[in-house]
C-alpha cells in the first residue's frame, strides 16, 4: 500500500497541470499590437505586401494584352481575339481582386486600429491613417475601373461578410474622400521612397478627378504638383539614359511621384516574363516572355523610328514566330539572376505634365500655352533634346483644336507609358476602347471584356453580391 | 476465468470445448524418455506458500492456480481429486508441493510452461510393450527454430510424447498404420501417416487463429477471445519479404477496412491509409501509428523488425486513444526477446525494380506528321519538309532516357535471446532502394534494441530505442515526369557542342516551360535526411498480486535536413542553394494502472487507469542564396551566393493532457464487456473548450460457450460483438484560434522593411470534433476453427467537422474554420482465414473485402468545399468538390456530347443558357472505391514454399489531367500518344477519338476524362525454398531458405495512363483525391532473397 501512495505522489501533480494547455506561441498576437510608431509603421508596410505578389503584378499582363498596341502570347493570346476572356484569364483576374482587397483590409486595419494606439502621437497617427488611406484609395482606384460597382470594404464594414456591390459614383467619392484626408495629412516628403507624400495624394487625386472627368480638379491638382518645384523630368540624350527612369539598380529619380517598388531578393521581383531565354536582358530565372510585336502592327508602325522611346522599347528577337517580332526592353535587368528588381512606376512626373495638358485642355475648351508646353516637354525629351527649351520637334499650338489635341496627348501618353499599364485605363476612361481595337485590329470586341467578372470566389460566398456584370 | 481443465472421458467432446490447449494432453506421460521434463523457467522461479488439513485435492488444486499463473489438465476419471490431503509449505517450488501432494498415489505430474498434467502411473507403463519406433525433429516453419514440447501422438490412441528442448522426439507405436499428429500451442496442427518411415521431421507453422493468442490493445494486452472490438491483426509472418520503405505499403491489402493508396512511386514518397473511410476534412485522416506503446512515425521501422500489427478499427477499440483515436490506430509491436537459447536471424534480398508500363507516344516521324496537321491548319503551311521527316527516324525515346533498372538491397539482422531474469532482441538493417527514375533514391538504415529485465519480483524495467537515419534524394516528379513525355522526340537532350538543349524553344510551338530533363538530373540536386531516436524506458510494479503499474516516458526526436542544389550548368537559371534543417522533439509520460482479478473462477475483471502527457515542440531555421561563382561549395557556403535569400525560423508546440480509464469485465469467458472514457485536454482549442470526453462501451457474447451450442459441429468457435464510442480529433493546428500577426518583407526605397499583419485564415473559437461510431461484428470459427471468419458491421459520423469555410474574397480573409459539418462513413467488412491443407502439403488462404460507403452530410450553409484548382490551359477549374449529399471529393465536369461538325468537342449545356459555364458542371465521377480486396495464399510441401498474394480495388475513378494535358494540347508542341495522330478528327474521320488538330480551346473537364481506376493486381508471388541442412557439419546453421519473388508482375485494369495505383494530389486531409497529375510511376520487380538462422 506504501508503495501505491508513492506512486500517487508521482502521477498527482500531473494532475494539477491545467496549465499545461496554455498556447504561448511564439509571435505576435493583433490584440496587444498598433500601439507604437514602429508597430504601426510594421502595420501600414503590410499594406505594401500584394505589390509584391505575382498575383497583382499580373495586372500589367492582363490590361497590355487587352491594350490596343502589342499582342499577349500564351493564355493571354485568347484576349487579343477580343472574344471574351479565357477561363485562365478569368482565374487571373480573381487573384488581382484578392490582391486589391488584401490591400484594403490591411489598411483598414491601420485606419481603425491606430487612433487607439498608446505609444503614438497624434500627428503620427494623422500621418499613417493618410498613408493608408492613399493606398486604400489607389486599390479602389484599380478596383472601380476595372470591375465597375464592387463591395466598398471600409473600416466599418471590414467585418461584414456579405456586403452589397456600391455604385460606381459613391466608389469613387469614397476614393476622393479619402485622398482629400491623406493630401492634407501626409508629409511633405515621403516616409520612405516608395511611400506617398501629400503631392503623391495630389497626383493620384488628380487622376482620379481626369477619370470622373472633373476636369477642373484634375488640372488644378496636376497644378498644384507641378508648381511645388518637387519634381523635374529625368534628361535623356540617347537611349543608355532610360535606365535612370526604369533601371534594376534605380533608388529613385526626380521624376518618381510613386513607383511600386521590387528587389532581387525574397521574390519580391517585377516582370519575370518579358524576355525571350539568353536574349541577353534578363539572362536567368524562368523568364519566358507575354507579350510581342510585330512591326506590321499600326501602332509599331506609325510610332516615329527617330524617337528614342520606340529605340528603347523593342528589340527584334524570333521566338519562331517570324523574323518581324519585337520583344520589349523597357524593362530590362542584365544583371540579374532571378527576380527582377526594376519598380513598376504608377505615376511619373511625365504623367502629371500630361494629365495637366489633357484637363486644361478640356476646361479650355481648347488647348493653352501652358498645356502645349508640358506636352512638348515630354515629347521633346523623347527626341533627346533639352525639355525646357524649344526644340524642333515642338507641337505648335495653331495646329490643333480641343479635340485633336485630346488626341495627341493621348497618343503622347501612349507612348510615354507603354508597358507601365496605363493605356487600357485611358481607352476605358475616354471610352475609346472599341473604337481604337476596332481600328488597330478590325475586329468587333464584345463589349462584356470592358468590365471584368467578379470572380467566383466573391460571387461563390458573398450573399448580397447580386447579378454579376454583363456577360459574366 | 477457469484456468484449469479437467480432461474429460468423452474425448471429442472436450476437444471441442477448449481446443488445443487439450491437445496438450496427458499423453506425454506415456512418453518414458520424458517423464521427468520440466524445463520450464516459470515452475523454476515461481514459489507458492500452501497450508491447508483435510481439504479436497481439487480446492487444493484451485487455490494453486488462484496464486499463480500454473493451471492443471487431468482426466477427471483417472484422478481422484476428492481424496482429502494435508500439506504445509512455505515458500517453496511447484515441484517440491507437487511431489508432496502425491507422494504414496500412482499420479505422476509434467510441467510445460504454466501447465501442470497430472496422470497415473500405469498409463505410461503400458507403453513397453510397443515395438516401432520413430524419432525425429520438429521445427518452426518460418525460423527452423527447434520446437520444443510439441504434443505427439499417434492418432486414435492415447499413445504420446513431448518433444524436448532441441524439438527432438521418440515415440514407440504398435503398428505402422499409424497416423502421427503434431500440435503445438500457436501453431497449425500435422497428421502425417507413419508408414515405412522412421524418421519424421515435421515444421510447424503459427497459426494465426490460436485461441489464446494476447492482442495488444491500447495501453495493455488482452487475450483475442475476450476482444469486444474490432481489430486486425497482422503478423511478421504475414508481410512478404519484398523490399518495402513504408510499414503502410506491407498493409496494403492484408487487412480489411484499410485502404492504403501511393500518392507517388517515388521511394519514400506519401502513403495515404484511410481507415473505414475518410473522416476529417480539415485535420488529418492518417491513423494513429502507436509503435511499442508511443505515438510514432512507422518508416523508422524496416518490416525485420516487426513482431505484430494491430489495427483498431472500431470505437471500442481506439476510444482509449480518444482525441486521437478518430481514424483508427495502428499498434507496432517489435520484436522482443524470449527466454531460451539465443537466436540470430539474418535475412537479406537483392531486387531489381523497373518502370511497370511505358506509354505508346509517337516517335521522331510521327511527332512530324502530326505538327504538320497543325501547322498546316494554322498557318497554311507544313513545318516540317519531307526531306527532315524522312531523316527523324524513331527519333529520341525520352521514356528510355529517365527510366532505369534499380536496384534494391535489403539487409536485416537480428539477434534476440534471454534468461529468466533478461530478455533481449537487438537488431540493424539496411534498405539501400533506387528509384526507376534517375536522380531518386532512398537509403535507410534502422538499429533497434528492446531489454526487458526483472529487478524482482514486484519490479521489473523495459527499454526500447530505435535509432534510425533515413537519406533521400529526390526529384520534382511532376516536372520531370512532364518533360519527359512532353519532349519533343525529333530532338536528344544535348546540342551538338554538348550543351543542354532547351527543349522550350526547339519549335515555335514549344511550350513555354518545358524543361530539359536530362539538364534537372544532373544539375539539380534534392537531398534531404534525417535522424530519428525513439527511446522509451518503461518501470513496472506489481506491488501487491493482481496489480501492475507501469511508469513510462519517451521521447522522439526528429533531426532533418534538405539540401537543394541548382548548378551554374543549369540552363536558364542562375545556380541556388537552400538548406533547411529541423528538429521535432515529441515527449510523452504515461502512467498506467491496470488491475487484473478473477473471482470465484468465473468472474473476471481488468481494470485500467491512466494519466498520459503528451508534449510536441518543433523548430526550423533555413537559408538560401542565388548566384554562385563555382559549384564546388555546393549548399554549404550559402554565405558566398551573390544574392542571399532572407532566412526563416519558426517554432510551434502543443500538449495534450488525458484521463483514461477503462474496465473489461467477462463471465466464464462466454460475456464480455468493455466500456472505457478518455478525457483529453489539448492546448490547440479555444480556452472554455480545451477538453473533450470520450467515452465507449461494448459487450460481445461467446455463444459458442452455450450450452446450447456445443451441438452444433461444424461451429467450433462463434462470438458476436457489439459497440458504440466516441474519438476525436485534434484537426487544427496549433494557434488556429488565436489571432496571429504574420509576418513578412515588403521592398520600400530599395530596401526590405518588415510588415506585421494578419493571416488570410480569421480566426474562430473551435471545439473538438468528434466520431461516434457503432459496430457489429461476428467472429466464426468452423471446422475446429480451421476456417475463422471475422465480419464487421459500422456506421460512423463525424460530427461538429471542422472545415474551411470560404469567405467572399474582398474580406481580405480567404478563409476561416467552423465547427460545422457531418461525415458519415458505413461499411461491411469480412475477412476470412482457411488452413485448406494441413498435412505434408499445407495450404493456407486469407482474404478480406471491404465495403465502404462515404457521405457528407451537412457543410456550412450547404456551402460546396472545392478542391484546388488545376490549370492545363483549355481547362482551369477544380475536379474535386465536397457538396451535402455527394461522396467524399467526387468529381465535377462537364458532359461530353461528342465532336461537332467543325472537329471540337461539344458538351451539355445543363442549365440551357447557351453558354458553357460553371453551372454545367455536374457529377462526373468517385474517387472513392466501392470495395477493396486483397488474397493471401501460402502453400507449402515438403520444402517447397509457394505463396502468392494479390490485391485490388474496385469502383474508383480516376481523373486523367495527365492524360488531357499530354494529349490535348497538341498545338503547344507536346508529344503525344500514338492514337491522336492516327484517331484524330478530320472529314473522313468524323468519329474520332480526338478532336480536330488545331488551335482551339474547347477542350473541357469532363467525363471523358474520368476513368475507371479498378485493378486486381498480383502484388506479390514467391517461390521459396528450405535447404535441408546437415546437422552433423554444420550445426551452428539451424534454417536456411532461399526465394525468389516478384512484385507487380500482373495488374489487370482498363486504366490507360501509366498505372491505377496513383492519387497524385493526395495527403492527409487532401480533398483533391484521385486525380492522375504527372505522378511517379508505380514500379515492377524481381527479387532474390535468403534467410538464415543461427
Amino acid at each position: 500500500m506504501k508503495k501505491i501512495l508513492l506512486l500517487a505522489a508521482i502521477i498527482i501533480p500531473l494532475i494539477s497541470c491545467e496549465k499545461l494547455l496554455e498556447e504561448n506561441p511564439k509571435s505576435i498576437a493583433s490584440e496587444t499590437f498598433y500601439n507604437t510608431a514602429a508597430e504601426v509603421e510594421a502595420a501600414v508596410n503590410a499594406i505594401y505586401y500584394p505589390v509584391g505578389v505575382s498575383q497583382l503584378t499580373n495586372e500589367i499582363n492582363l490590361v497590355e494584352a487587352l491594350a490596343d498596341y502589342e499582342y499577349g502570347k500564351g493564355s493571354l493570346s485568347y484576349i487579343n481575339d477580343y472574344i471574351g476572356f479565357s477561363s485562365a484569364n478569368i482565374t487571373n483576374m480573381g487573384y488581382l481582386w484578392e490582391a486589391y482587397y488584401l490591400m484594403i483590409r490591411n489598411a483598414n486595419l491601420v485606419i481603425l486600429n491606430t487612433p487607439n494606439g498608446t505609444g503614438t502621437t497624434e500627428s503620427q497617427k494623422n500621418q499613417y491613417i493618410a498613408e493608408a488611406k492613399f493606398l486604400r484609395a489607389l486599390a479602389y482606384f484599380h478596383l472601380v475601373r476595372l470591375w465597375g460597382a464592387v463591395p466598398l470594404r471600409t473600416e466599418e464594414t471590414m467585418k461584414d461578410i456579405d456586403l452589397v456591390r456600391t455604385p460606381v459614383n459613391t466608389v469613387y467619392d469614397f476614393i476622393i474622400n479619402d485622398l482629400l484626408f491623406a493630401e492634407s495629412n501626409l508629409p511633405d516628403n515621403p516616409r520612405l521612397v516608395g511611400t506617398p507624400s501629400k503631392w503623391t495624394a495630389k497626383t493620384l487625386l488628380a487622376d482620379v478627378y481626369l477619370t470622373v472627368e472633373n476636369y477642373n480638379g484634375a488640372r488644378d491638382k496636376a497644378a498644384e504638383v507641378i508648381s511645388s518645384g518637387k519634381y523635374s523630368l529625368v534628361e535623356i540624350r540617347s537611349t543608355e539614359d532610360f535606365v535612370k527612369i526604369y533601371g534594376p539598380d534605380l533608388v529613385t529619380s526626380t521624376e518618381e511621384i510613386f513607383y511600386f517598388k521590387y528587389s532581387r531578393e525574397y521574390g519580391l521581383g517585377f516582370l519575370n516574363f518579358l524576355h525571350y531565354p539568353s536574349d541577353g536582358y534578363k539572362p536567368y530565372g524562368a523568364n519566358y516572355f507575354a507579350h510581342y510585336t510585330k512591326a506590321g502592327h499600326p501602332f509599331y508602325l506609325n510610332w516615329d523610328n527617330n524617337d528614342l522611346r520606340k529605340q528603347n522599347n523593342f528589340y527584334l528577337w524570333d521566338i519562331a514566330l517570324g523574323n518581324d517580332t519585337y520583344l520589349f526592353k523597357k524593362f530590362i535587368d542584365p544583371q540579374g539572376f532571378t527576380n527582377a528588381p526594376n519598380d513598376w512606376p504608377m505615376y511619373r512626373y511625365a504623367e502629371v505634365l500630361l494629365i495637366y495638358a489633357e484637363a486644361d485642355n478640356r476646361v479650355n475648351k481648347n488647348p493653352t500655352p501652358l498645356a502645349v508646353e508640358y506636352l512638348n516637354m515630354v515629347h521633346r525629351r523623347a527626341y533627346g533634346y533639352d525639355t525646357k527649351v524649344s526644340s524642333p520637334v515642338d507641337f505648335k499650338i495653331e495646329d490643333y483644336d480641343e479635340d485633336s489635341f485630346f488626341e495627341l496627348v493621348l497618343q503622347e501618353k501612349g507612348y510615354e507609358t507603354f508597358d507601365e499599364a496605363k493605356r487600357w485605363f485611358d481607352l476605358l476612361r475616354t471610352r475609346k476602347a472599341q473604337e481604337v481595337i476596332k481600328e488597330t485590329f478590325n475586329i468587333d470586341m464584345v463589349t462584356s471584356m470592358l468590365l471584368w467578372p467578379i470572380p467566383v470566389g466573391e460571387t461563390g460566398y458573398n450573399k448580397l453580391i447580386g447579378p454579376n456584370n454583363p456577360g459574366y | 476465468m477457469k484456468k484449469h481443465y479437467p480432461l474429460g472421458v468423452n474425448f471429442t467432446y472436450s476437444l471441442k470445448k477448449i481446443s488445443k490447449i487439450m491437445r496438450i494432453g496427458i499423453f506425454l506421460l506415456i512418453c518414458g524418455a520424458l517423464q521427468t521434463y520440466a524445463i520450464d523457467s516459470y515452475a523454476q522461479r515461481t514459489r507458492l506458500s500452501i497450508d491447508v488439513s483435510n481439504q479436497k485435492l481439487i480446492t487444493i488444486l484451485d487455490q494453486i492456480e488462484n496464486e499463480s499463473e500454473f493451471y492443471f489438465l487431468y482426466n477427471e476419471k483417472l484422478l481422484d481429486t476428492e481424496r482429502e490431503v494435508s500439506i504445509t509449505e512455505e515458500n517453496q517450488l511447484i515441484g517440491v508441493i507437487l511431489n508432496e501432494l502425491f507422494s504414496g498415489t500412482d499420479v505422476i505430474y509434467t510441467i510445460i510452461d504454466r501447465k501442470i498434467i497430472l496422470a497415473p502411473k500405469y498409463l505410461s507403463e503400458k507403453e513397453e510393450q510397443q515395438q516401432i519406433t520413430i524419432s525425429g525433429a520438429v521445427t518452426d516453419a518460418l525460423t527452423g527454430e527447434p520446437l520444443p514440447g510439441v504434443n505427439v501422438i499417434a492418432k486414435g490412441t492415447s499413445n504420446g510424447c513431448l518433444t524436448d528442448i532441441n524439438g527432438k522426439y521418440s515415440i514407440v507405436l504398435q503398428d505402422r498404420n499409424t497416423i502421427l499428429s503434431f500440435s503445438f500451442i500457436g501453431y497449425s496442427s500435422q497428421e502425417i501417416p507413419v508408414t515405412d518411415q522412421t524418421v519424421i521431421n515435421i515444421k510447424l507453422a503459427q497459426s494465426v487463429s490460436a485461441l489464446d493468442e494476447v492482442v495488444v490493445i491500447g495501453y495493455g494486452t488482452i487475450r483475442r477471445e475476450d476482444l469486444t472490438g474490432s481489430i486486425a491483426s497482422v503478423k511478421s509472418s504475414d508481410i512478404s519479404a519484398s523490399p518495402k520503405n513504408n510499414l503502410s505499403q506491407a498493409l496494403q491489402g492484408l487487412a480489411s477496412g484499410v485502404l492504403v493508396q501511393q500518392n507517388s512511386g517515388q521511394p519514400g514518397a506519401g502513403i495515404q491509409i484511410r481507415i473505414r473511410g475518410t473522416n476529417s476534412i480539415q485535420g488529418s485522416n492518417e491513423p494513429l501509428w502507436i509503435i511499442d506503446g508511443f505515438p510514432g512515425d512507422q518508416s523508422m521501422l524496416n518490416s525485420t523488425d516487426i513482431e505484430s500489427i494491430e489495427i483498431l478499427k472500431d470505437a471500442s477499440a481506439t476510444a482509449i486513444y480518444g482525441s486521437r483515436g478518430a481514424n483508427g490506430v495502428i499498434i507496432v509491436t517489435t520484436k522482443r526477446g524470449k527466454e531460451g537459447s539465443t537466436k540470430v536471424e539474418y535475412s537479406g534480398s537483392y531486387s531489381v525494380q523497373s518502370v511497370s508500363k511505358k506509354l505508346d507516344l509517337m516517335d521522331a516521324t510521327e511527332y512530324a506528321k502530326l505538327y504538320n496537321i497543325y501547322t498546316k491548319e494554322k498557318q497554311g503551311a507544313e513545318y516540317f519538309t519531307q526531306d527532315q521527316i524522312n531523316k527523324f527516324g524513331k527519333g529520341t525515346d525520352w521514356q528510355d532516357i529517365i527510366f532505369r533498372n534499380a536496384p534494391v538491397q535489403n539487409h536485416s539482422v537480428n539477434i534476440s535471446g534471454g534468461t529468466t531474469k533478461t530478455k533481449f532482441s537487438v537488431g540493424a538493417s539496411l534498405l539501400d532502394q533506387a528509384g526507376i527514375i534517375q536522380s531518386s533514391d532512398y537509403r535507410r538504415l534502422v538499429l533497434r534494441a528492446n531489454i526487458d529485465h526483472d529487478i524482482s519480483k514486484v519490479f521489473s524495467v523495459s527499454f526500447s530505442t530505435i535509432l534510425n537515419r533515413t537519406d533521400r534524394k529526390t526529384i520534382n516528379e511532376t516536372n520531370v515526369t512532364r518533360w519527359t513525355l512532353e519532349a519533343p522526340p525529333t530532338v536528344g537532350p544535348y546540342l551538338e557542342d554538348g550543351n543542354y538543349r532547351l527543349l522550350n524553344t526547339v519549335y515555335p510551338f514549344s511550350p513555354d516551360d518545358l524543361g530539359n530533363p536530362v539538364a534537372y538530373f544532373n544539375e539539380v540536386s534534392n537531398k534531404n535526411f534525417s535522424n530519428n531516436v525513439m527511446s522509451n524506458l518503461a518501470l513496472t510494479i506489481k506491488p501487491i498480486k493482481d496489480l501492475s503499474i507501469k511508469i513510462s516516458g519517451n521521447a522522439s526526436n526528429i533531426d532533418s535536413r534538405s539540401d537543394s542544389y541548382t548548378s551554374t550548368k543549369m540552363p536558364q537559371s542562375s545556380s541556388a542553394a537552400s538548406i533547411g534543417t529541423s528538429n521535432a522533439l515529441q515527449l510523452n509520460f504515461d502512467n498506467v494502472i491496470t488491475y487484473n482479478k478473477t473471482f470465484n473462477s468465473v468472474h473476471n475483471l481488468i481494470v485500467t487507469g491512466a494519466i498520459t502527457y503528451e508534449n510536441y515542440v518543433y523548430k526550423n531555421v533555413g537559408a538560401s542564396g542565388t548566384g554562385f561563382l563555382s559549384d564546388v561549395t555546393e549548399t554549404y557556403n550559402v554565405g558566398s551566393a551573390t544574392t542571399i535569400g532572407v532566412p526563416y525560423s519558426s517554432y510551434s508546440d502543443w500538449t495534450l493532457l488525458s484521463y483514461i480509464g477503462r474496465v473489461n469485465y467477462s463471465f466464464k469467458s462466454k460475456y464480455l464487456a468493455t466500456a472505457t472514457i478518455r478525457a483529453d485536454g489539448s492546448s490547440r482549442y479555444s480556452k472554455n473548450n480545451k477538453w473533450g470526453y470520450f467515452p465507449s462501451a461494448a459487450i460481445a457474447w461467446k455463444f459458442s460457450e452455450e450450452e446450447f451450442f456445443k451441438n452444433v459441429p461444424i461451429i467450433s468457435d462463434g462470438k458476436l460483438r457489439v459497440g458504440y464510442g466516441e474519438t476525436g480529433s485534434t484537426s487544427i493546428s496549433p494557434y488556429y484560434t488565436l489571432d496571429m500577426l504574420v509576418s513578412g518583407k515588403v521592398c520600400l526605397a530599395d530596401k526590405l522593411y518588415t510588415f506585421f499583419a494578419p493571416g488570410t485564415r480569421l480566426p474562430a473559437d473551435l471545439k473538438w470534433e468528434t466520431t461516434s461510431q457503432f459496430n457489429v461484428g461476428l467472429d466464426l470459427g468452423i471446422l475446429n476453427n480451421r476456417i475463422r471468419l471475422t465480419a464487421d458491421y459500422y456506421i460512423k459520423n463525424t460530427r461538429d467537422l471542422l472545415n474551411t469555410v470560404q469567405l467572399p474574397r474582398s474580406l481580405g480573409y480567404a478563409t476561416t474554420i467552423q465547427n460545422i459539418g457531418k461525415i458519415q462513413n458505413k461499411g461491411v467488412e469480412i475477412q476470412v482465414d482457411a488452413a485448406l491443407f494441413e498435412k505434408a502439403f499445407r495450404w493456407d488462404i486469407s482474404g478480406n473485402i471491404s465495403f465502404n460507403k462515404n457521405k457528407i452530410v451537412a457543410l456550412y450553409g450547404g456551402q460546396d468545399i472545392k478542391g484546388s484548382i488545376y490549370s492545363v490551359t483549355v481547362d482551369n477549374s477544380y475536379v474535386n468538390v465536397l457538396r451535402e449529399g455527394k461522396p467524399f471529393g467526387a468529381f465535377v465536369g462537364f458532359i461530353n456530347t461528342g465532336i461537332d461538325e467543325t472537329g471540337h468537342f461539344t458538351y451539355k449545356d445543363i442549365d440551357s443558357d447557351g453558354k458553357l459555364t460553371d453551372a454545367d458542371r455536374t457529377w462526373i465521377g468517385d474517387p472513392n472505391p466501392d470495395f477493396i480486396y486483397g488474397l493471401n495464399s501460402r502453400m507449402s510441401w515438403k520444402n517447397f514454399n509457394f505463396s502468392f498474394f494479390v490485391q485490388g480495388s474496385q469502383g474508383n475513378d480516376i481523373f486523367g489531367l495527365t492524360y488531357i494535358h499530354e494529349n490535348f494540347l497538341y498545338y503547344q508542341g507536346f508529344n503525344t500518344l500514338k492514337e491522336v495522330l492516327y484517331d484524330h478528327w478530320s472529314p473522313d474521320n468524323p468519329n474520332a477519338k480526338f478532336p480536330k488538330i488545331d488551335y482551339s480551346m474547347t477542350t473541357k473537364y469532363s467525363d471523358q476524362f474520368v476513368f475507371d481506376g479498378s485493378y486486381l493486381r498480383l502484388k506479390d508471388i514467391e517461390f521459396g525454398y528450405n535447404i535441408p541442412l546437415n546437422n552433423q557439419r554444420a550445426s551452428w546453421l539451424k534454417g536456411a531458405y532461399v526465394y525468389a519473388s516478384g512484385q507487380n508482375l500482373i495488374t489487370i485494369t482498363s486504366y490507360p495512363w501509366w498505372d491505377p495505383e496513383v492519387n497524385s494530389m493526395g495527403g492527409s486531409n487532401s480533398v483533391n483525391q484521385g486525380l492522375d497529375y504527372y505522378s511517379y510511376p508505380t514500379a515492377k520487380g524481381f527479387t532474390f532473397g535468403i534467410k538464415l538462422s543461427f
